[in-house]
């Protein structure tokens, strides 16, 4: 049942916008920490509040109202300088956006929200009384925190309307009309009620949903404490996946545009098909069909462009959520951190959007937690004692690239190593065979922690490995780099769009198929002399490195025709190898068609080619993890797990 | 009921809200309703011409529903247009300030259909005695 029929459309946008409105608050809040003094910013965080309150009073989400109201208040004082910003007046506030999230989450589940907690309500209305924000008082006085502003505080803090002859003049002067009392209404309820005053003056006037008893009983204090344990709310955040999207209008408007041009050239086609089928094939029909079709061919991959283009967003919409994150866990462990956004414009899939938001918490918490060193130690190493988290998102290409940089102690392969080693991750031959760039990915294995001591805060290690399949799910690939003493930096390499994937067609006997382009790293001519064998299994060696060669024939369990003459050098995030092919046909962008219903291992899809061909689209993780059950059998004892395919 | 065919502007920093307070005028038989995100914008659209009435919040960044009103009573061409303030608080130097600057009328957040019905209606009765 929802405590807001009728209201459901307006409620996503309410909380859409407000979600949004409220983390840019956040994000301002840790700026104010670190100069409090600004106007600016103390002024956009009270209108912030304050729009979210007035859109909260049409939803009738009294309490929301009144968490909303107080810390206004707050802000009110704080930008009129009538009030300074204490640390724990600070931790106050938080509290409170945290406090507005929650409401944001019942609202989101159709429920309307339970009151604030108790000390929250009360510390707020403790600053505001000019008392310390850290001591919550015991009793409030019913009159509202805001009245009592007025009364002990100076200058012009909220002022309650007094009924008299100046609010009736004024009030007459502005509607020309004397019939509302405001003399009935205002006093006991306009101090904290910005909802009540003339309005709920007349009953008669409102809708159902808006009942003044009800909103009358919501400014008392009292009220606001009563009953609802606070930790109701914490395990209710069942995290509904948006299912609805916000486009710019002039997006969908060139989407509209196009399909309107691709409707008159379509005409323009059939009235040719009939001039044709007439018997009309003089040069002038041919050429105006030709016209007709190139025309087409423009305006159908300019609205598949669009269509696209509707679905990317700003990751600035993911990042704004994060330095408040920071700012909280760095003050849990005692360190000073900033963390700075950097290409909040950068465009990405909504879908992918949503789905990068736990790993870069995790990746955020893990720089913040292990990156980052504490001040102490930063000095002692002759760093400034403030560290620097940066979240960097830029398009390359067609790739997007996130980059989670910290400037803490960094990693160091052999502890790396050591660690692997001790956890039985991977015997001592395997972990000497590694370079520094292998021993760095050691921690994306299941089971590693780089710390011996679990924290809390990260976790138990259980999070790099899920960082990493999150990633790959996205046909995307993270690496980390670590300068020691200078710090780490991860980097995650992702596709513009799941809907269209770069390929490299490749072709074995006669038939082509598809390799995700984002696995491929060069392209090779294949001399079987300078083909060696090591431990059994063919390699070549490429500026130094021993690469595996695997047949792609072998990989699909096909005969060997003839010696494969190229190979591709693919890399994926834990290995590099050659995949020996017959030739190659070129590189397309495929159109994924899934295979719902039949789909055999190693196949990702199906997509089509311009000549009508048919091609299955490899899965290359999947064939080399039934090629290393294979391996795995046959080789157990002899082969470093790591290097060749675990 | 004045003219339902009249262009209204919503002025307004929270897109909820336009929408709020465009829903409730549609209930109310105007549908011809322009937006604009904040007075910046809003004055613009006002001196492309074609609006007949402004329905404006208060607190807005760049100018605000005040320096708005106040920016439309100073043009020789505006100066006539109704404005409807909506403010969150009945405070008094609110009321006060939205007076002396020349508003039309104001209304406190929230409200509904028929209380907006009415300052509307008390605006035309001024307007057309």
């Amino acid at each position: 049942m929802s405590d807001f029929p009728g209201m459901e459309d307006l409620l996503q946008d309410f909380l859409q916008e407000a979600g949004d409105l409220l983390s840019d608050v956040d994000n301002k809040l840790v700026d104010l920490e670190r100069s409090p003094a600004d106007r600016r910013l103390l002024n956009d965080i009270f209108r912030g509040f304050h729009t979210i309150k007035g859109g909260a009073g049409f939803l009738d989400a009294r309490e929301l109202v009144a968490l909303c109201h107080l810390t206004e208040n707050v802000f009110d004082r704080l930008r009129n300088v009538e009030m300074t910003l204490t640390p724990a007046l600070m931790d106050t506030i938080l509290a409170a956006t945290q406090g507005i999230r929650s409401m944001f989450a019942e609202i989101g589940q159709q429920r309307q929200p339970a009151p604030a907690a108790a000390d929250l309500m009360a510390a707020l209305r403790s600053a505001l009384a000019g008392g310390d924000a850290a001591q919550p008082v015991a009793a409030v006085p019913t009159v509202g925190a805001a009245a009592k502003a007025a009364q002990s505080g100076a200058g012009p803090a909220p002022l309650a309307p007094e009924s008299g002859p100046d609010w009736q003049a004024l009030h007459q002067a502005l509607t020309g009309r004397t019939s509302e009392p405001p003399a009935r209404a205002a006093p006991e309820q306009a101090p904290v009620a910005p909802v009540a005053a003339p309005v709920a003056a007349d009953p008669g006037q409102l809708q159902p949903h808006f009942p003044p008893e009800g909103r009358r009983a919501s400014d008392r204090p009292g009220a606001a404490m009563s009953g609802v344990p606070a930790g109701r709310r914490a395990d209710e955040r069942a995290a509904a996946r948006e299912t609805t999207i916000r486009v710019d209008t002039a997006r969908l408007d060139q989407v509209l545009n196009l399909s309107g041009e691709i409707g008159l050239t379509k005409n323009r086609l059939t009235s040719l098909r009939a001039e044709i089928i007439a018997g009309r094939t003089d040069s002038e029909t041919l050429q105006a069909l030709d016209q007709a079709v190139s025309q087409l061919d423009l305006l159908v991959s300019d609205l598949q462009n669009s269509v696209m283009k509707t679905r990317m967003q700003p990751i600035g919409r993911l990042f704004q959520k994060y330095p408040r994150i920071a700012r909280d866990l760095a003050r849990q462990l005692g360190k000073d951190v900033e963390l700075a956004l950097v290409g909040e414009e950068t465009e990405v899939d909504k879908t992918m959007i949503e789905d990068l938001a736990d790993p870069l918490i995790h990746l955020i918490r893990n720089a913040v937690d292990h990156g980052v060193e504490s001040p102490d130690e930063r000095r002692a190493a002759g760093k400034p004692a403030k560290s620097v988290v940066r979240l960097e998102a830029r398009q390359e290409g067609d790739h997007i690239v996130l980059m989670i940089a910290d400037d803490g102690r960094g990693i160091s392969p052999e502890r790396i190593r050591a660690k692997a080693v001790e956890k039985k991750i991977i015997s001592e031959e395997e972990a000497n065979t590694l370079d520094e760039r292998q021993s760095l990915n050691l921690i994306f294995l299941p089971g590693f922690s780089t710390m011996s001591q679990a924290s809390s805060i990260s976790g138990r290690g259980v999070g790099m490995d899920v960082v990493k399949t999150n990633i790959q799910k996205l046909n995307g690939s993270i690496e980390i780099r670590s300068d020691l003493g200078k710090g780490s930096v991860f980097v995650i390499s992702l596709p513009l769009t799941l809907a269209i994937l770069p390929v490299l067609l490749v072709v074995l006997g006669d038939q082509p198929f598809a390799l995700p382009l984002s696995m491929v790293r060069e392209i090779l001519p294949i001399d079987q002399s300078k083909m060696q064998e090591v431990g059994g299994r063919d390699t070549l060696v490429v500026r130094g490195e021993i690469l595996p060669v695997i047949a792609l024939a072998h990989l699909l369990g096909w005969p060997q025709a003839r010696e494969p003459e190229y190979g591709v050098l693919m890399q994926t995030a834990e290995r590099s190898f050659i995949l020996a092919v017959d030739n190659f046909a070129g590189r397309d962008d495929a159109v994924i068609k899934a295979l719902d219903d039949f789909r055999p291992r190693g196949v990702a899809g199906v997509t089509t080619l311009s000549n009508g061909q048919i091609v299955l689209i490899l899965d290359m993780k999947e064939l080399l993890a039934d090629l290393a059950t294979h391996a795995d059998r046959e080789q157990r004892s002899t082969q470093p797990r790591v290097e060749l395919f675990a | 009921m004045a003219d339902p065919k009249m262009r209204i502007l919503v002025v307004d920093d929270f897109s909820t809200m336009r929408r709020i307070v465009r829903n409730l005028l549609k209930e109310l038989g105007y549908a011809n309703v322009d937006e604009a995100e904040d007075g910046a914008v809003a004055l613009q659209k006002l001196q492309g011409g074609g609006i007949d009435f402004v329905v404006t919040d208060w607190n807005m960044p760049n100018l605000d529903g005040l320096q708005l009103l106040q920016a439309i009573r100073s043009s020789p061409a505006l100066k006539h247009l109704p404005v409807l303030m909506i403010t969150a608080e009945a405070k008094k130097e609110n009321i006060i300030a939205a007076a002396q600057a020349g508003a039309s009328g104001y209304i406190v957040k929230p409200f509904t259909a028929a209380t907006l019905a009415e300052k509307l209606q008390k605006i035309f009765e001024r307007m057309g005695g």
